[in-house]
C-alpha cells in the first residue's frame, strides 16, 4: 500500500486524499454546519424579531463588541418539569420500545436465518415492503386500526371477546405500538446479518459437550449476536427518542415526548433558543451511549480482523 | 512378551461401540447404507473412504447429529439410537474446530465440565490437567483467533477430552494442519490415545493417515463398508477391487482359473501366453474369471528363478525417480501397463535400466492377491 503511494506520486495522493476527503466534507457541510448553528441558537437569547434570536456577538453603546453566551436555556430544561419530564418520558418510551422490538425482532430474525436459504430473501422482502409506502400514511393507517369503532375493535367485538370498545388510540400503548411497528426492521436486519453468519457446527459442539438447546442459545448464539443486537438496539432507540410523528398522532395529549415538545417551542412558541437548547442537550445524552456501545463493537470487530 | 489376542478376533470380548444395520439417507442418496460395525475399548480405529463415502455421516451418527432411518446403535452397552447429542457418553473433535470464538482457550475446554455442574475448583483442576496434556498451558487466556492452526487443533483436543469420554470422534483432526504439523501430530496423536486409553473413532481421507495411526480401519464407499480390518490386512489381503485400488497403488490382471489344488490356485492371464500359480486357500472353480491385484513393490525386475508365481517382459515406457524410490512403468505387448517400484540402492546415473529397454518381470506366489470382485 505505501510503496504503491509513494510510486504513484503527488498526484495519486492528492486523488486519494480528494476521495477520503469528500465523505468528510459532506459530514460537515450537512452535520456539522448545522449543528454548530444550532448550538450557536442555544446559547442566544429569545427576542421577538426575524430571525427570532439576539446574535451572539453585541456591539453595545461604547463600541465595545462582547460576547453573549446565555445558559438560561439550558438551565431551563432542568428547571421546568415540562422539559426534564419530556425527555425522561422520551427515554423511557424509548427504551421500552427497543425492548419490546428486540423480544419481537429476536425470533424474527433468528427464524429467517434458519430458514432454508430460498426462503429467506422472500421473508426479508416481507420485512422491508412497508418501507416502500409513505411512513406517514402508514401511522395514519394505524389510526384507522387502533379507534374505537376502528379495525381492531370491531373484529374484537364481533368475535364477542369485548363487548364495549378498548380505547387504545391516543394512549401510551398506541405510541407503543406505532414505535415497534415502524422500528422493527431495523430490529431484524442487523439481528438478522450476525445470526446468518453464525456458525452451526459451534451450536453442534456445543451440544456435543452437553449443553441442551436453551443453554446453547444462552451461551453461544446470544453472545455471537451481540454485535447485531446492539446495532439493532441502537437504530431502534436513538430515533425513537426524538421520534415526534408517532406520539403527535397515536399518543394522547399528556404523554410528552421531548420531540414533540421541540416541534411547539419552535413552531408556536417560535422560541428557537430553547429548542435548540433541548435538540443540543438531547444530541449529548445520546452520543454518550452510542459513543460506548460503538467502541465495544470495535472491540469485537478488532478481534474479528485478526481471525483468518 | 505373549502376544494379546487382538478384541476383534476375541469371541469374548465386549465391542464399546455396535452400529447395528444402521442406514441414513438423504431423498435418494443413501449415505449410510446398512453398515454393521463393531468396534472394541482401546482401539484407534479409522473409517476411511473418499469424501461422500457416508464416513462423515457415520461419525455424525455416532455423535447423535443425525438419526439413523434404520438400525440401532449400542455405546458400551447402552441403546443410544434416541438419545439426543447433549446426553451421550461421547465427544467429537470438529474437522473446522468449531472453538467457541468469544470465549479463551481455558473457557473452551472447561465449557462441557460446566455442562456437568462441576465444582468451579475441579473445573480448574481439570482444565489444567488437559492444558498440561496437550502442553498448551501457556495459551490458556488466549482467545481462538490467537492462536495458528495447530494450537487451535490441540485446543479442540482438550475440549474434547476434558469429560473423559468413552469414545471419542474425531473429524478428519489432521485434515487442517500442512503436511510437516500433520506427520508430526500423526504420532503425538497415536501416543496420547495410548497413553489415556480412550477409544478413539476417526474419519479420513488420507489413506497413508489411516494407515499409520489405526488399529484397524473401515473402507467406505457409496455408503458402505467394503473391507474392516488392520492396517495390514486391508493392505495385504484387499477384499475386492475398490480396496486395493483406494489403499496404495496396485496392478490390477484379468485372469481365468485353470485349476486348484493344494493352496495354490494355477490362472490364465488374459492378456500374455503362460500361467500365473498363486496361493490361494479358499477353492476357486476351473473357468472362474478373477482379478490379480498386485502391489508394486512386489513385483521384481531380473530373470524369473524356477517356481516364480507369475512373470511377463515388457517394455519400460516411463520412469518416475522420486528420490528414495523409482516407479517403473512396463508395457506388457498388446497387454496392461505394470507399475514396478524399487528402491533406488545404487545412483539414478549409475542404474543400467532406461527407457525403450526390454525386461522381466516376476513375482512369488504370495505377491498378489486372487480376488473375485
Amino acid at each position: 500500500m505505501k510503496a504503491a503511494g509513494e510510486g504513484s506520486g503527488l498526484h495519486g495522493r492528492n486523488g486519494r486524499r480528494l476521495v477520503i476527503g469528500l465523505p468528510y466534507f459532506w459530514l460537515a457541510l450537512f452535520f456539522l454546519v448545522p449543528f454548530a448553528i444550532v448550538l450557536k441558537v442555544s446559547f442566544s437569547e429569545a427576542m421577538l424579531g426575524n430571525p427570532p434570536f439576539a446574535p451572539l456577538l453585541q456591539t453595545d453603546a461604547d463600541g465595545m463588541t462582547a460576547l453573549h453566551l446565555n445558559i438560561d436555556n439550558f438551565l431551563l430544561m432542568f428547571d421546568d418539569s415540562l422539559y426534564y419530564g419530556a425527555l425522561l418520558n422520551s427515554l423511557q418510551v424509548a427504551a421500552i420500545a427497543t425492548v419490546l422490538c428486540l423480544l419481537l425482532g429476536f425470533p424474527m430474525a433468528y427464524g429467517i436465518a434458519r430458514a432454508a436459504p430460498r426462503w429467506r430473501l422472500p421473508l426479508l422482502m416481507l420485512i422491508i415492503l412497508p418501507f416502500w409506502t409513505s411512513f406517514l400514511i402508514r401511522v395514519y393507517a394505524w389510526i384507522g386500526i387502533l379507534k374505537p369503532n376502528g379495525l381492531l375493535n370491531e373484529w374484537l367485538m364481533g368475535i364477542g371477546l369485548i363487548d364495549q370498545p378498548l380505547a387504545i388510540l391516543h394512549t401510551p400503548v398506541a405510541v407503543y405500538i406505532g414505535i415497534v411497528y415502524s422500528y422493527l426492521p431495523f430490529m431484524i436486519l442487523p439481528l438478522y446479518a450476525t445470526l446468518v453468519r453464525l456458525d452451526l457446527t459451534l451450536l453442534e459442539a456445543a451440544a456435543d459437550l452437553g449443553a441442551r438447546p436453551f443453554t446453547s442459545f444462552l451461551r453461544v448464539t446470544l453472545p455471537l449476536a451481540k454485535p447485531g443486537i446492539i446495532a439493532g438496539c441502537l437504530l431502534v432507540f436513538v430515533p425513537a427518542t426524538g421520534e415526534f410523528v408517532i406520539p403527535d398522532l397515536l399518543g394522547g395529549p399528556n404523554a410528552l415526548m421531548i420531540g414533540k415538545v421541540l416541534w411547539t417551542e419552535f413552531f408556536n412558541n417560535a422560541d428557537w433558543p430553547v429548542a435548540s437548547a433541548m435538540a443540543v442537550l438531547l444530541l449529548v445524552l445520546l452520543v454518550g451511549p452510542v459513543v460506548w456501545l460503538q467502541r465495544s463493537q470495535w472491540d469485537d470487530a478488532d478481534s474479528d480482523g485478526e481471525r483468518s | 512378551m505373549a502376544p494379546k489376542t487382538p478384541p476383534w478376533q476375541d469371541p469374548d470380548a465386549i465391542p464399546l461401540v455396535r452400529i447395528d444395520g444402521v442406514t441414513r439417507h438423504f431423498g435418494d442418496v443413501y449415505a449410510v447404507d446398512d453398515v454393521s460395525l463393531d468396534i472394541y475399548p482401546g482401539e484407534l480405529f479409522s473409517l476411511l473412504g473418499p469424501s461422500g463415502c457416508g464416513k462423515s455421516t457415520l461419525l455424525r451418527l455416532l455423535a447423535g447429529f443425525e438419526r439413523p432411518d434404520a438400525g440401532r446403535l449400542f455405546i458400551d452397552g447402552v441403546d443410544v439410537t434416541d438419545i439426543p447429542p447433549y446426553a451421550r457418553p461421547v465427544n467429537m473433535m470438529f474437522q473446522s474446530y468449531a472453538l467457541f470464538p468469544h470465549m479463551s482457550v481455558e473457557q473452551n475446554i472447561a465449557f462441557g465440565l460446566k455442562q456437568d455442574r462441576m465444582a468451579r475448583a475441579a473445573i480448574r483442576d481439570r482444565v489444567g490437567e488437559m492444558l498440561t496434556l496437550l502442553k498448551i498451558e501457556q495459551l490458556a487466556r488466549r482467545k481462538p483467533d490467537q492462536l495458528s492452526g495447530g494450537q487451535r487443533q490441540r485446543v479442540a483436543l482438550a475440549r474434547s477430552l476434558a469429560k473423559h469420554p468413552k469414545l471419542l470422534l474425531l473429524d478428519e483432526p489432521l485434515g487442517a494442519l500442512d503436511r510437516k504439523l500433520r506427520e508430526h501430530t500423526q504420532f503425538e496423536l497415536v501416543n496420547l490415545q495410548e497413553q489415556i486409553g480412550t477409544t478413539f473413532v476417526m474419519v479420513t481421507h488420507d489413506q497413508e493417515e489411516a494407515m499409520t495411526m489405526s488399529s484397524r480401519m473401515a473402507v467406505m464407499e457409496a455408503g458402505r463398508i467394503q473391507q474392516i480390518g488392520t492396517p495390514t490386512s486391508v493392505y495385504e489381503y484387499p477384499a475386492n477391487r475398490y480396496c486395493a485400488e483406494f489403499i496404495g497403488a496396485a496392478n490390477l490382471i484379468e485372469a481365468r482359473v485353470i485349476e486348484h489344488a493344494d493352496g495354490m490356485v494355477t490362472l490364465k492371464p488374459a492378456d500374455w501366453d503362460g500361467e500365473l500359480v498363486m496361493a490361494q486357500e479358499t477353492p476357486l472353480v476351473a473357468g472362474t474369471q478373477v482379478t490379480v491385484a498386485l502391489r508394486p513393490e512386489k513385483v521384481r525386475i531380473g530373470t524369473p528363478p524356477d517356481g516364480a508365481g507369475g512373470r511377463v517382459r515388457g517394455r519400460i515406457e516411463d520412469i518416475a525417480y522420486l528420490g528414495d524410490i523409482s516407479i517403473y512403468h512396463v508395457r506388457v505387448p498388446d497387454g496392461p501397463r505394470i507399475q514396478v517400484t524399487q528402491t533406488n540402492l545404487v545412483p539414478r546415473a549409475e542404474q543400467p535400466l532406461t527407457w525403450g529397454d526390454e525386461i522381466d518381470l516376476w513375482w512369488t506366489h504370495r505377491g498378489g492377491v486372487v480376488l473375485l470382485s
